[in-house]
């Protein structure tokens, strides 16, 4: 049972995750391969200011402005300059956070991570094993889907969707492209934060490993298969690969080939995905 | 003295670097395509040349052998994967996140059969040194340094002097004109990538010789080229190998001055200054594809 519930807040983490990157990949069209390291900055900030002593709300919110941030700094150039420079942006920032998180020992731990993150206490109740912690997830998992599901039907969702299709129209139209994107940037950002701060108190431990650029592939993996642009893809896709993990590790196979096996199997259903049915199972078209 | 030690290893790992970045740039500029997986070509001629050598393979034929290998899965890539994309109207976005895609089940394949922890050549050779003057040079690193530049010259020589390379450069800079006069893009693409990853075998063998395998690593060697290959102006293959070089100088030296596990930083740092203050790049492309 605790096995059952411990996939099912992973998979609710991921797909906030998700929703984070399909804000960027799916709305406005901003390649990102970065989001596992944004939703990383956000797990170390919740786990440094708990250990601190900072109650969890508090210690979220503060991941939630700092990921906002961040990710607003890294989507810049892709704000500024269209195309291919911000793959190559979005793989390094990728690569730089990795680094930091690695080399800046004194914050962050090093390659042994940060353990014994406290557990999560909320006016007196408190959140520590899976069963009351999924409470906690999946309120947190509707909130940013509801957000998502109202922001992509408001006036402000239909000018994504119109810069995302024709961007000279829109600036034709004296709109600003440019304050638009940076929102969406920042609200993406949020909801990383958001899943970096359930990962590093459910989990109690980060390690620069738990936020590489294969977890950033991963979740494009899970958004494209999903479907990206919609809501249901960004669930769909999570809780589908993380069943596909689930699945592998029944399976009798050696150790040392489980983390390849499974790294193998995401790549050859991205690959399938895009040959056969580039838009998701609920998607629309890439 | 160090920093002339420094100075030439930066040289030599920047020739790697380069004709990554060359063989990246000539598929990238012809076809438009973000090859990603071309570093999983890279990592899997690494490890063929060093299965290979565990068998008892002469070291000069297995690298033969290696680099033919990489041209088959470089042909194939373009036949099986990125030509049907393509056909049924995929985005590049599409295609990106497909290269990707290929990237992982490259590099995990290598895993899998062969080894997911580091491997070393076992050839003696690979550890004698020549001094030059002050300056030690491993034998590796010298074989890579020479055949990096004879690379360079023949592709160079092979784009501009053979109608073969003319065909290419044709199609690269107009592809509906190449379309209507018959040069046949199709085919084209299926030869630049084939050639591509013939080239990039090279330094996928040698710098694993050099040095040592990893199944992971070659993403960041990728990353690097690319990001010479944009400062030195896409298109321009010799914009793109001597960025290579500045940047892995730069990456050499500045451990002079910092920790070298801060090194990638001051790489895509200096990228990002790259960008904001160049976005044409060192030498100005005379390829006008929208970046």
């Amino acid at each position: 049972m605790n096995y059952f519930l411990s996939f099912v807040i992973l998979a609710e983490i991921f797909s906030i995750l998700a929703v984070s990157t399909n804000l960027l990949m799916g709305i406005i069209g901003i390649f990102s391969v970065a989001q596992a390291a944004i939703m990383g900055v956000g797990a170390y900030t919740t786990a440094i200011l708990m250990m601190a002593g900072t109650p969890f709300p508090l210690a979220m919110l503060a991941a939630v402005a700092v990921c906002a941030a961040i990710n607003v700094l890294s989507s810049l150039p892709a704000l500024r300059l269209a195309g291919d420079y911000f793959i190559i942006t979005s793989f390094g920032t990728q690569l730089v956070a990795t680094a930091v998180f690695i080399n800046w020992q004194d914050l962050t731990g090093g390659a042994s991570g940060l353990s014994g993150i406290p557990v999560v206490e909320i006016a007196g109740a408190g959140f520590p094993t899976a069963r009351e912690f999924i409470v906690l997830s999946s309120l947190c998992l509707i909130l940013v889907a509801a957000g998502f599901w109202l922001l992509m039907r408001s006036p402000y969702g239909r000018l994504l969707h119109a810069i995302r299709e024709n961007e000279v129209a829109v600036v034709a139209a004296g709109r600003r492209v440019l304050r638009a994107k940076v929102g969406v940037s920042a609200v993406s950002g949020a909801c990383a934060g958001i899943a970096g701060a359930l990962y590093a108190t459910y989990i109690s431990f980060i390690d620069p490993m738990s936020f590489d650029i294969h977890v950033s592939v991963l979740v494009v993996t899970m958004l494209v298969v999903g479907g990206a642009r919609t809501l249901a893809g960004s669930i769909i896709g999570p809780f589908l690969l993380m069943a596909i993990a689930q699945l592998l590790a029944v399976v009798d196979i050696p150790s040392t080939i489980v983390g390849p096996a499974r790294q193998l199997i995401y790549g050859v259903i991205l690959i399938a995905f895009m040959l056969w049915r580039p838009q998701g199972i609920a998607g629309k078209r890439l | 003295m160090l920093y002339l030690q420094l100075l030439i290893d930066g040289v030599v790992s920047g020739c790697a670097i380069g004709i990554v970045s060359i063989s990246f740039s000539y598929f990238y500029a012809t076809t438009g395509i973000f090859h990603v997986a071309h570093a999983g070509i890279y990592t899997l001629s690494g490890y063929l040349a060093w299965w290979m050598v565990g068998l008892g393979t002469p070291f000069a034929a297995a690298l033969a052998l290696a680099i033919l290998a990489a041209v088959v899965v470089g042909y194939l890539t373009q036949r099986l994967l990125y030509r049907p994309l393509e056909e049924s109207g995929a985005t590049p976005l599409v295609l990106m996140i497909a290269s990707i895609g290929l990237l992982t089940v490259l590099q995990n394949v290598v895993a899998i059969l062969f080894s997911p922890n580091i491997v070393q050549f076992d050839l003696p050779w690979r550890l004698s040194h020549t001094a030059i003057g002050p300056i030690a040079l491993s034998l590796p690193q010298a074989i890579l340094g020479v055949l990096s530049l004879l690379l360079f010259a023949g592709l160079v020589l092979f784009s501009h002097h053979t109608a073969a390379g003319k065909r290419i450069r044709a199609v690269a800079s107009n592809r509906e004109l190449a379309e209507i006069t018959r040069l046949d893009p199709k085919r084209v693409f299926a030869q630049v990538l084939a050639i591509s990853s013939g080239i990039v075998a090279v330094p996928g063998v040698l710098v694993g010789v050099d040095q040592a395998l990893q199944p992971y690593t070659s993403l960041l060697v990728l990353l690097t080229a690319v990001v010479a290959m944009i400062a030195g102006g896409i298109g321009s293959l010799t914009g793109a190998f001597g960025m290579s070089i500045v940047l892995a100088v730069i990456q050499s030296l500045s451990v002079a001055v910092m920790p070298g596990r801060w090194s990638v930083a001051a790489v895509f740092g200096t990228f990002i200054l790259f960008i904001l203050l160049r976005p044409e790049g060192l030498i100005r492309s005379r390829f006008s594809r929208a970046i």
